[in-house]
């Protein structure tokens, strides 16, 4: 749902956002650093993640290590990094030393959060949990609590030098976040640490610069909200609307709109199908004036009472709830409108290429040699950091432009990713990250159609596997490939020649 | 040939090149960039920079004069008498300032001298060149030279002299076969090192098609030799009794691979040769097709084919390209010229095994080429007269021409090329898409010209449109816009308005060109702009007068 033009919003948030409060630079010395009942346990975790170039395994277990947050009613809270892909995570009283195993409760992969519950119940006691700080401001020192191995502890404060809106690492919409100017140290445990303000929990820690030393924290607006889903029975996560908009500084564009009266709003430039401001009637071209009462100016920021000018999305991801109904002031050709929409979560698996894909293990299907699996982010992200630039290109593509590529579609993009030498895959065993359009005629919108059409072999008793790159056409043998199996699980160690669910 | 190989080399160069994984080498001296500027890809072996202690830092007055030393009896005869040293004095289009003359540059490198009063050199040594002079050994003039002839598709030019004393006392230099492997080569050249001519020698490496970093795009035959050729190498001769049997032209920097350097072969020579013989240079044909092996048993006995090793599948026709009347995806060619083509894509070619294309790389511009097909299960055949696939020259380097562009209310707008890309080094998913797949999927058909929002020269009247910067043209006030000429004659109609839609769910971008009109003046004054656009590339200059020697 973001355009391309979202970094010039974004911006000229960083510049606004910077401009508020400065004043309260000289806040006398937080109290915090000297903070001595410690409400942080110790979280170890091993995790493994899937090996999407040989998706019917797991790659070698990663240990993290990292301090998770102590809250009310036995909860610990920690960062959904560090838990993604676990197999086992434990707690440790950095007091005594004490372990017990640990169940993730409630996980958000987008806002990066996640609630731990011990398995042994009276784990937590006399261990005093901490509230939330949701007052933070620009200006503000905020102290990051770290623990010496000796289990005492290490504050380090920093100063909050902006508050703005930054992607989170799973890359689906922005949400607020703190940025803090801060001498700190590594220390092990480092993974999760918890941000304080009077010896209330501010922040967690979401990226660190050691260069520049700043740091990027998940602020507290996002963590209550977290939290007060996570009460409910059936947690959904962030909301959103499904459009796309750009500024309105341009007299031309705002003239070409129609819009009447005072210059202000975002220009509309794209509306998802079937997502909510498409339902509400929203229309390319409209010019949305204010969200749920509050004013939107020309580069799309309201004023925060808190924060001062910040992106509107604020209002939608931070305030809101899945299920909330928020009116829009719009102006459709200089006529004044007012749109209900009703906000929804969009969750990962209603896009054509999913944005991530975390604890579930990829769908494949081994044919004779030949790899099929369903193009994700997920997927292309193991080309490493630059897989923007390293994936292949048309996957990369795809992946990108895929709301425009296939508007309101519900399908999946089955890619032929690898193919191992085999008898059955002699002469092809030089194809890979090919697109799958169609296999034995049939039109394949998914793994599980690539699945059923194999199992109709076309005259001669043949497969067609057809792709939109060259070599467009592949042909096996139906008998051989199912006499072979065997075979190819064995000498490729392949447990299962397909998961689909 | 830009078969299949050709495909999976150009979409190399392209990752490695244009999306700003390395920045582009600043100008030094005042000279140009060099116009293959990666250390990982070929270089294009000419000096661009005076060495330290070389000819124009240290004058003369520090070298101990040395007498022109007696030649000693060498296998190939007084090479002195047949090569020269060419200067050229170059002006590179500058892609960011269009109407700019562009970057004043020289390079040096070398010829030789060629029955019928040509010099031989090499594309890159004379490209954009707007002054050319010649130099001979024991001779103290420069001579103005012209340009007859240049192959920027195999890096191979002819230039002569007009002066009628030059090539008195000048030999003319015949032309041997292949040499074979191991055999001993002697380059000969003017490289960094020295004033005087330089001989190095070494042997025949390897005989393989390789990409000509020149134009970026092409593959030929190419002779790897491991003699040391460097920057002021090129366009010499490669020596082997007494005959020419390469010009050295490109190799790999140091950093990347040592001892590595390719000579363009004969055969590829003497088609240039005869291509000029008719007073004008055609180029490589190509029949505009990709195809793969067909080695899987099942999918041969899918097509019906016999279990006799023979055919390629055709995957891809280019809708531009010659083969696009006879061929069809799926078609198999089973011969071609009569040549059986076995399913790894090889034919025998007077005795040795060559790649299918290799049949067409040594024919020219309006002849044929027939092909025995397999369709459908049933034999059939068809003729194919062959020409150029102009699409793919916009993902090669181009030469000698004027880039095109127009600039309008201060945007400036460009088609998408190398050359653009290398300029501008854009990280923009679309516009690498565009770049990429312009030929195989054939996004030509549509856009022709892929025109690029580039660059906006700021004034009021475009002070809120840079997050436009980068986009693709879709339309103008709801007309498609398919090539430069379009989008310069509906910029010239009369609008209220203009509404240009670009490709992508972005806002339009919208302008008043009465504010335009306005603004025309100022916008030219203030970024010193000479010409709004230019629609044609035509040749940026004439063969220069030659006259009298300086």
């Amino acid at each position: 749902m973001r355009s391309l033009f979202i970094s010039v919003v974004f911006a000229l948030v960083v510049t606004a956002g910077a401009a508020v409060k400065k004043e309260a630079a000289s806040t006398p010395p937080n109290k915090d650093v000297k903070q001595k009942a410690l409400s942080l346990v110790r979280v170890n975790v091993t995790g493994q993640p899937y090996d999407y170039f040989r998706p019917w395994q797991k790659k070698a277990p990663v240990s993290k290590r990292a301090l998770g947050a102590v809250l009310s009613k036995g909860r610990v809270l920690v960062t959904a990094d560090l838990v993604t892909n676990q197999n086992y995570v434990e707690l440790e009283r950095a007091e005594s030393g004490e372990k017990t195993a640990a169940n993730v409760e409630v996980i958000d992969y987008e806002a990066n959060l996640a609630l731990l519950q011990p398995s042994e119940k009276n784990f937590l006691d006399g261990i005093a949990p901490l509230d939330i700080a949701g007052d933070t401001v620009v200006g503000d020192r905020l102290a990051a609590w770290q623990l010496e191995p000796t289990g005492a502890l290490v504050a380090t404060e920093g100063l909050v030098t902006t508050i703005q809106m930054t992607k989170y690492p799973v890359d689906v919409g922005q949400f607020l976040t703190y940025r803090i100017s801060i001498p700190m140290q590594y220390r092990e445990n480092s993974y999760t640490i918890p941000l304080v303000k009077n010896n209330k929990l501010a922040g967690l820690l979401l990226r660190y610069d050691p260069r520049s030393q700043l740091i990027d924290a998940i602020p507290a607006p996002i963590i209550t909200h977290f939290l007060k889903e996570a009460e409910g029975e059936h947690y959904q996560g962030f909301p959103g609307v499904g459009f796309s908009f750009f500024p309105t500084r341009d007299p031309q564009l705002r003239k070409y709109a129609g819009q009447t009266g005072k210059p202000g709003g975002v220009y509309i430039t794209n509306v998802e199908p079937n997502l909510p401001a498409m339902k509400a009637g929203m229309q390319v071209g409209d010019i949305v004036l204010s969200v749920g009462n509050h004013e939107i100016d020309q580069n799309g920021n309201y004023v925060d009472p808190l924060y001062g000018k910040i992106d509107f999305t604020n209002l939608i991801s931070a305030h809101s709830y899945a299920g909330d109904v928020l009116p829009f002031q719009i102006q459709r050709e200089g006529k004044p409108m007012e749109l209900k929409v009703t906000l929804e979560h969009r969750d990962a698996k209603d896009y054509v290429s999913p944005p991530y894909a975390l604890d579930e293990a990829p769908k494949y299907l081994v044919l004779g040699g030949l790899i099929f699996q369903e193009l994700s982010r997920q997927y292309l992200k193991e080309w490493g950091p630059n897989w923007q630039r390293e994936a292949p290109p048309r996957f990369v593509y795809l992946d990108r432009f895929q709301s425009e590529l296939f508007p309101g579609e519900h399908r999946r993009i089955v890619i032929l990713s690898q193919v191992l030498p085999a008898n059955n895959t002699i002469g092809y065993d030089e194809f890979s990250y090919l697109t799958v359009l169609k296999v034995n005629g049939q039109e394949i919108k998914s793994l599980n159609d690539l699945a059923a059409a194999v199992k109709q072999p076309i005259e001669g008793g043949f497969i067609k596997i057809e792709t939109e790159e060259d070599p467009k056409q592949i042909e096996l043998d139906a008998k051989s490939i199912d006499a072979e199996a065997p075979n190819l699980q064995e000498s490729y160690g392949i447990p299962s020649l397909q998961r689909l669910e | 040939m830009k078969g299949v190989p050709i495909l999976i080399a150009v979409a190399l160069l392209v990752t490695s090149t244009s999306y700003g994984q390395q920045p582009p080498t600043p100008p030094q001296n005042g000279q140009q960039p060099n116009g293959a500027p990666l250390s990982d890809s070929p270089i294009e072996p000419r000096p661009r920079d005076v060495p330290p202690g070389g000819r124009a830092s240290t004058p003369a007055q520090n070298v101990v004069a040395v007498p022109v030393p007696v030649a000693p009896p060498r296998p190939n005869g007084p090479i002195q008498k047949s090569l020269v040293r060419i200067t050229a004095t170059e002006v590179a289009p500058d892609y960011r300032a269009p109407w700019n003359a562009g970057m004043l540059g020289r390079g040096v490198g070398a010829g030789f001298v060629i029955e019928g009063n040509r010099i031989m050199t090499n594309a890159h040594v004379v490209s954009n060149s707007r002054y050319l002079t010649v130099e001979r050994d024991g001779d103290p003039n420069k001579y103005p030279a012209k340009v007859l002839f240049v192959a920027h598709d195999c890096d191979l030019a002819l230039i002569t002299v007009d002066s009628p004393n030059f090539y008195k006392n000048m030999l003319a230099l015949k032309f041997g076969g292949i040499p074979e492997l191991e055999s001993t080569v002697s380059a000969y050249g003017y490289p960094i090192g020295g004033e005087r001519m330089s001989v190095t020698t070494g042997i025949v490496s390897r005989i393989d098609f390789q990409l000509y970093t020149h134009s970026s795009i092409d593959q030929h035959l190419a002779i790897q030799i491991s003699a040391q050729i460097n920057p002021g190498n090129s366009g010499g001769p490669v020596m082997q009794n007494a005959k020419v049997v390469g010009v050295a032209f490109q190799g790999y920097s140091g950093d990347v691979a040592q001892g590595v350097a390719y000579m363009v072969p004969t055969p590829v020579i003497n088609r240039f040769l005869k291509d000029v013989s008719d007073g004008r240079y055609d180029g490589y044909v190509d029949l505009g097709i990709t195809y793969g092996k067909l080695q899987n048993p099942a999918q041969r006995k899918f097509l019906g084919l016999k279990d006799d090793d023979r055919g390629v599948l055709v995957e891809t026709v280019v809708a531009a390209g010659p083969c696009a009347k006879i061929l069809q995806p799926g078609d198999v060619l089973l011969s071609i010229d009569n040549h059986p083509i076995a399913s790894d894509g090889n034919v025998e070619l007077e005795g040795e095994r060559v790649e299918m294309p290799e049949v067409v790389e040594r024919k020219f511009k309006r002849d044929n080429v027939k092909f025995d097909i397999w369709r459908d299960k049933q034999s059939t055949s068809g003729s194919v007269q062959l020409d150029t696939v102009p699409p793919y020259l916009m993902q090669s380097h181009k030469y000698d021409v004027r880039p095109r562009y127009v600039l309008y209310g201060g945007l400036l707008f460009q088609p998408l090329s190398l050359d653009l890309l290398e300029a501008y080094q854009p990280t923009d998913l679309r516009l690498r898409h565009f770049f990429d797949f312009y030929v195989i999927d054939q996004i030509y058909r549509e856009h022709p010209d892929v025109i690029v929002l580039t660059n906006i020269l700021p004034d009021p009247i475009n002070t809120y449109l840079a997050p436009y910067r980068g986009g693709i043209i879709d339309s103008i006030n709801g007309k498609k816009i398919h090539t430069m000429d379009e989008l310069s004659q509906t910029l010239a109609e009369p609008a209220d308005r203009l509404v240009i839609d670009l490709i992508g769910d972005g806002p339009p971008l919208v302008l008043d060109p009465k504010q335009v009109e306005g603004a025309r003046e100022r916008i030219k004054m203030r970024y010193n702009v000479v010409r709004e656009q230019n629609l044609q590339e035509q040749p940026t200059a004439k063969a220069p007068d030659l006259q009298t020697k300086i």
